[in-house]
């Protein structure tokens, strides 16, 4: 996104802008001011963003259907913020007054989507006023979606490709994230979403790549893992973690400003802390964020008492798919015993230990060859109305003449013994 | 992109601040609701709004000078 001149930002481009629909509307309709010659007189009570109150400017017959549901969508509650800090017991006064200062600026309104970027990038109309349809990717989704997603998808850290939907496809952040989904959907407090991750997945790769799904193409990966493992586990690369956030006001200036230790590649695949029947997969990529117990110390003593409540490495959608990665090369990269790519617990900080348990890896994945499982005996299809589901109660003692697993299956679970043995047409 | 969020704030502050230096509250309730039948077509003859916004050495005299504010701010946000 290249830097604006201050007359750039605010230049009305009355050949485009004017013909449009919203062109036919005078400017004080929405902004208010007052009609002078001088621009201090003029801008006595000025609104410069009318679509902080959608209601007001932007409802009534023209948007109704997003104005009813936007007050309640992620952009505009942040309410995932405030999901993270009450999971880790923030609900201290103190905490209002930090979120104001250092979160609130993310805060979304229609504009910084349709009209101008960000403010917290300084603002600028996108095209002369004119309000676009499709958010301009770079100058609206990536200026806020910056350092992790933006830097990802679009390939920007170093050594690292960007996303295939970008590379190869061209696609851009609303091919996937559709209107729908950046103005939510429901219409009251008690049913908006609470984080970015709750309920179902959407977008959901499955619903482009219905072949990927189990039982879907002949690809034995998709075959074994279509739910054990999210598809960003084989498909994503190298991605962005950070360390040891704190914010403050500067003394000097009276600004707020943050400031984070580390940031850091890491590709690292840990338990799902999240699993559900929407999201079953018992791993998935885990990000770490920067959150750290004295974060907000500047406002107040221990004001995240339960720090320990949420993990600190996070389930993520890292956006920098490919179709070939270093992992998916074969089975064996996962099922030699090399832990490198798993979060152990020798790669959580001791501090953090406790915070992480729902997520570290304690057992690898079993060792294990293609050939073993392609060549693994069917389970006979009479098994299909077992009243009781699991396996090892009659194959570790042979109990009703049921052949006896091999020693080295001992390592395994009920929920695993499907991964090979096929059930029999 | 590497983004020095507070320092473009600040900027972006002093931006919509220098379009409201007389500060007056937003009087509420009082502006007429959005004209959907009456709708003004602007002019730059008869919208001084519209008049300075499409001139742009108009604009490059009196916007303000962003202020490089120091970025305070450290590593990735
Ligand atoms: C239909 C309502 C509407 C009309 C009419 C309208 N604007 Fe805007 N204007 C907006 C919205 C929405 C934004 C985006 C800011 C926000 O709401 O967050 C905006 C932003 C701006 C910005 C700020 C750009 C930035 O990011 O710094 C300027 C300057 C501006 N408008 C000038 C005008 C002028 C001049 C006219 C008349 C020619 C006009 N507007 C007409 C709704 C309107
Ligand atoms: C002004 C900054 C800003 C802009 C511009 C912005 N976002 Fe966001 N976005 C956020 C914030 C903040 C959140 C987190 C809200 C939360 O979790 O509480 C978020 C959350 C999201 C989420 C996850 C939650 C959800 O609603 O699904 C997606 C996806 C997303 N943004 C995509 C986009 C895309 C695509 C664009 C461009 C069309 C965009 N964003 C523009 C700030 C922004
Ligand atoms: C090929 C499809 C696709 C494209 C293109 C895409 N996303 Fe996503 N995005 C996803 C999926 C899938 C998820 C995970 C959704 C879930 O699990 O509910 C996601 C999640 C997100 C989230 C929430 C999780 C997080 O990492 O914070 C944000 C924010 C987001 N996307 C922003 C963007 C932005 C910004 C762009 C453009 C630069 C973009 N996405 C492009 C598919 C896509
Ligand atoms: C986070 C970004 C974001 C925000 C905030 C946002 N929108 Fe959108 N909007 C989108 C995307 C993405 C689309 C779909 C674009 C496309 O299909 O090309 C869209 C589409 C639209 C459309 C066209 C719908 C159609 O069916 O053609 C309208 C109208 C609209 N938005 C109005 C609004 C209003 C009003 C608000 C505030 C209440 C708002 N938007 C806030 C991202 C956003
Ligand atoms: C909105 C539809 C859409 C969504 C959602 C989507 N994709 Fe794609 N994907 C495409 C398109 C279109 C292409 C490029 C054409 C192609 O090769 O199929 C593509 C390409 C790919 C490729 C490269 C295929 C090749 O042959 O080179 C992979 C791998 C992939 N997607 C995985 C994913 C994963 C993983 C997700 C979820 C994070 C996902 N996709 C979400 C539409 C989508
Ligand atoms: C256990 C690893 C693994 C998982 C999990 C996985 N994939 Fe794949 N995927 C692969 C491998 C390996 C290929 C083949 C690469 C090649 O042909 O060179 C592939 C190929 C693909 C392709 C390219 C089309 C094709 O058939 O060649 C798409 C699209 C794709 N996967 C999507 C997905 C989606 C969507 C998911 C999640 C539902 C998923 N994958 C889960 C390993 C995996
Ligand atoms: C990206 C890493 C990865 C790759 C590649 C991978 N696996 Fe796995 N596999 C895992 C993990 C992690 C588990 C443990 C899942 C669990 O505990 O539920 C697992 C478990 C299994 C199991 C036990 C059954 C189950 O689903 O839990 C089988 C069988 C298996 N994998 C076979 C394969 C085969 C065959 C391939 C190659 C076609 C393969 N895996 C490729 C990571 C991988």
């Amino acid at each position: 996104m290249a830097p604006l001149e201050p007359w750039e930002k605010v230049l009305v481009d009355a050949g485009k802008f004017l013909p449009t629909d919203h062109g036919q509307i005078a400017c004080m309709e929405c902004h208010n001011g007052v009609q002078a010659s001088e621009k201090e007189a003029a801008h006595v009570g000025l609104i410069a963003s009318p679509s902080s109150e959608p209601e007001k400017y932007c409802g009534g017959e023209c948007h109704s259907e997003q104005v009813a549901t936007y007050p309640f969508a992620l952009h505009s509650t942040q309410q995932g913020y405030w999901t993270a800090l009450e999971a880790r017991g923030g609900s201290h006064p103190a905490l209002d007054e930090m979120f104001g200062n250092h979160c609130a600026t993310c805060h979304t309104t229609c504009g910084e989507c349709h009209v101008s970027q960000p403010k917290n990038v300084g603002g600028g109309l996108f095209t002369g006023h004119v309000f676009e349809t499709t958010p301009p990717m770079t100058r609206s989704c990536t200026a806020c979606h910056g350092s992790r997603v933006g830097n990802e998808f679009l390939g920007k850290n170093e050594g690292i490709p960007g996303d295939v939907h970008f590379r190869e496809a061209r696609m851009n952040c609303v091919k996937c994230h559709e209107g729908e989904d950046m103005h939510g959907t429901a219409t009251d407090a008690m049913t908006a979403e609470v984080n970015r991750f709750a309920g179902t997945e959407s977008p959901k790769c499955v619903d482009c790549h219905e072949e990927a799904a189990p039982n879907g193409d002949n690809n034995p990966m998709h075959q074994v893992h279509g739910d054990t493992l999210s598809c960003q586990v084989c498909h994503s690369v190298t991605y962005t973690s950070c360390d040891g956030c704190h914010v403050a006001v500067s003394e000097t200036s009276g600004n707020p400003f943050f400031e984070t230790d580390a940031t850091y590649q890491t590709f690292l695949i840990g338990r799902n802390p999240i699993q559900s029947e929407e999201r079953p997969y018992a791993f998935v990529p885990v990000r770490h964020t920067p959150v750290t117990a004295d974060a907000y110390e500047y406002y107040g003593e221990n004001l995240l008492p339960n720090f320990n409540a949420a993990p600190t490495w996070v389930y993520s959608t890292p956006h920098n798919i490919q179709k070939n990665t270093a992992q998916n090369i074969s089975c064996e990269t996962c099922h030699n015993g090399d832990a490198s790519i798993f979060l152990t617990a020798d790669k959580v900080r001791p501090e953090e230990m406790e915070a992480n348990l729902s997520v570290i890896v304690e057992s690898l994945p079993p060792m294990l060859t293609l050939e073993q499982t392609l060549n693994a005996p069917t389970t006979p299809a009479s098994h299909l109305e077992h009243a009781s589901n699991s396996c090892t109660a009659c194959h570790t003692k042979g109990i009703r003449n049921a052949p006896v697993s091999p020693e080295d299956h001992v390592i395994y679970k009920d929920r695993n013994c499907s991964g090979c043995h096929k059930l029999q047409k | 992109m590497k983004l020095k969020p507070i320092g473009l704030l600040i900027a972006g502050a002093c931006l919509i601040a220098a379009c409201a230096t007389v500060k007056v509250e937003s009087p509420t309730g009082t502006e007429p609701p959005l004209a959907t039948e009456a709708v003004l077509a602007s002019t730059p003859e008869a919208d001084k709004c519209l008049a300075c916004h499409t001139d742009k050495q108009r604009l490059i005299d009196t916007a303000k000078p962003v202020e490089l504010a120091e970025a305070e701010s450290k590593g990735v946000g």
